[in-house]
């Protein structure tokens, strides 16, 4: 007896707004998530290449894939990290929140220099890779502090895009109005997938995005490595210029309010890199603003803690009550699970290593003692370690995880 | 105190004072110190940097800082350097080819330079040929092979088989590194060792040419 989609789709909200409300659902939902599309790609017989460039195809993928790995929330982008176009077009609501991914095609028209593709700058069907790079000079801090904004806009997006490289030129308007015929392309498609996943029973998530002031600065700005040595070499202005970046982000974030978004994704990046002493002087601080600022305009966060964010866990706990969603990578998930216990709702636990050259037994071993460990009381998401489904994870494997869900997540 | 200058440039540096390092290497060199003492110094720093690291006192943020010190350091004090340094052993590295992540792969050549070893940077998306050319050209003890990215273990792979069918396997050890390499990678790569932290990558090499010694 198989369930229609709007018993399913009620059933998976009740159940994701219940572990949001910290609360024990019915069972414990399962998440899957995708950027690189490399196992739905596989799964459905197309090339990586298709499922980043050619939306139609990657519909009719991801509506395979959710239709026969059955799970409760489906994240899917396919795009690279794209988050300084929505700084740049923040103070235009109705363009910030579609330029937030750089999809395969808009790499094309803007030839950016911040990720590279299969088929372009990389070998046919593999996924893309961002790289970033230093496009701000240290003594350029001054110019981000005073208008963020304007200073993307005028100087980075220009030593970025290569065909925004002259602003004013006939090719730099050429291949804004080219973005933005893209970026309606891509808006129309999310609106099509939606509906496509609400016909095989997947509520479609209220999501919009933000992000951490000095990850934007280490992704977009100054790589990684340049924002760690900044914060010892000129640490005023690297404070101030996050300070002044979090108006922009929350502009954005913002910018879906009015449609009705209520959760925002924040995918953090340096939090691993950093000492405790660093973290709570130029991290978190910004953050933990961005993400209260968010609570009292009634939109969630739903934070990625990339890599080891065991050092900095307990600063969750200054966030207030039901703040969101602590997705973490390779944290310790039991323990992350007791210090946020009715605080956060804890997301992740499936190793990626587990995942890919595990056995189904081993799987559903795993699932068993995990879930045994951390699901009561509710509040608890099931999900990759990483927002990916690697390509080479077995079938049986994926299927293994959701039958483990369904036989030992049971409230 | 009694402290030595040199003693003061260690302190200095594990506590990533980088302007006061900066000062007495300047200091020292200028006063007529042997660069030799210099880098040895500064050797001896990293290596208590690399251990605080491994007891989890220093991140990521304190690694990438000290490599940068180092770096500063070495643009002093190489200029100054009038007879030849031998290093401890000579490492091949480079990022594999279709990953071009290089922020491991510079932490741990800052680190293995520290520690006395000659690194010879191939760069990023290096393909196989390339680390062949290099083993030929530069006879190095070691090649060390990086990536980040789950592809980067099949590179890793592909690499390892033309070296052999170039016939320089035996001639070399082998290190991985990288943020999801294991010991599974390793002998699926046919690897000497491998590492998922720069230091402890540093620490196994050491260990490698000791055994070749």
């Amino acid at each position: 007896m198989s369930k229609m989609p709007e018993e399913l789709i009620r059933e998976k909200s009740e159940r994701l707004s219940r572990v949001m409300e910290l609360k024990e659902p019915d069972r414990v939902p399962l998440s899957f998530a995708s950027c690189f599309g490399e196992f739905m790609a596989r799964y459905s017989g197309i090339t990586v290449d298709d499922f980043l460039f050619n939306y139609d195809k990657t519909r009719e993928s991801a509506v395979k894939f959710a239709s026969d790995f059955l799970h409760d929330m489906l994240v899917l982008a396919p795009g690279a990290e794209g988050f300084i176009f929505s700084v740049a077009f923040s103070n235009h609501p109705d363009i910030a929140p579609l330029v937030r991914f750089l999809t395969g095609p808009m790499h094309d028209i803007l030839n950016d220099k911040y990720t590279r593709w299969p088929g372009r700058e990389l070998l046919h069907n593999i996924p893309f890779q961002f790289i970033g790079g230093e496009f701000m000079s240290l003594s350029e801090y001054d110019d981000l502090i005073e208008d963020p904004v304007e200073f993307i806009i005028k100087t980075v997006l220009p030593r970025t895009c290569g065909t925004l490289e002259a602003p004013g030129s006939q090719q730099a308007m050429a291949a804004l109005v080219r973005l933005g015929m893209e970026s309606l392309k891509f808006g129309s498609f999310l609106g099509a997938l939606g509906a496509d996943l609400a016909r095989v029973g997947y509520p479609s998530l209220p999501i919009t995005f933000a992000y951490c002031p000095l990850d934007f600065i280490g992704d977009f700005l100054r790589k990684p490595t340049g924002a760690l040595i900044d914060v010892r070499r000129v640490p005023d202005k690297v404070k101030s210029a996050c300070e002044a970046l979090i108006k922009p982000i929350l502009n954005v974030a913002l910018a879906l309010k009015p449609a009705g978004a209520n959760l925002a994704f924040i995918p953090l990046h340096l939090n691993e890199y950093l000492a405790p002493k660093l973290y709570n002087e130029f991290y978190w601080p910004y953050l933990k603003r961005v993400i209260v600022e968010l609570y009292n305009n009634g939109i969630k966060s739903f934070v990625f803690f990339e890599g080891y964010h065991d050092a900095h866990l307990e600063t969750i706990l200054e966030l207030p009550r039901g703040w969101g969603i602590a997705y973490f990578e390779k944290t310790d998930i039991r323990k992350a699970k007791k210090v946020l216990e009715g605080h956060s709702c804890v997301m992740g636990g499936l190793p990626i290593p587990l995942m890919v050259s595990g056995t189904p037994e081993k799987i559903e071993e795993y699932v068993r003692n995990l879930l045994k460990d951390v699901m009561s009381g509710g509040g608890f998401i099931l999900a990759p370690g990483v927002a990916e489904i690697p390509g080479e994870t077995p079938i049986e494997n994926m299927r293994a995880i959701i039958k483990a869900v369904e036989k030992h997540g049971r409230y | 105190m009694g402290s030595s200058p040199l003693d003061e440039l260690v302190d200095a540096f594990v506590n990533l004072e980088e302007d006061k390092v900066l000062n007495l290497v300047e200091r020292l060199l200028k006063e007529g110190g042997d660069p030799v003492d210099v880098l040895e110094a500064c050797r001896s720093a990293t290596k208590i940097i690399g251990e605080r690291f491994e007891r989890g006192e220093y991140f990521l943020s304190e690694l990438v800082y000290a490599g940068e010190i180092f770096n500063r350091v070495m643009e002093a004090v190489l200029p100054k350097v009038t007879k030849e340094i031998k290093p401890i052993g000579t490492i091949v590295l480079g990022t594999v080819q279709g990953d071009i992540h290089d922020i491991g792969k510079n932490i741990f050549k800052a680190f293995s330079q520290a520690a006395g070893f000659e690194v010879i940077d191939l760069g990023v998306d290096v393909p196989p040929e390339r680390f062949v050319e290099a083993v030929i050209e530069y006879k190095p003890n070691i090649v060390g092979m990086s990536g980040l990215l789950t592809l980067a273990i099949e590179s890793m792979k592909k690499t390892v088989e033309v070296l052999k069918s170039a016939g320089l396997r035996d001639k070399i050890k082998i290190i991985i590194g990288g943020g999801r390499v294991d010991e599974n990678a390793k002998q699926y790569v046919e690897a000497d060792e491998w590492a998922d932290q720069a230091t402890i990558g540093v620490r196994k090499c050491r260990e490698l040419i000791s055994v070749m010694a």
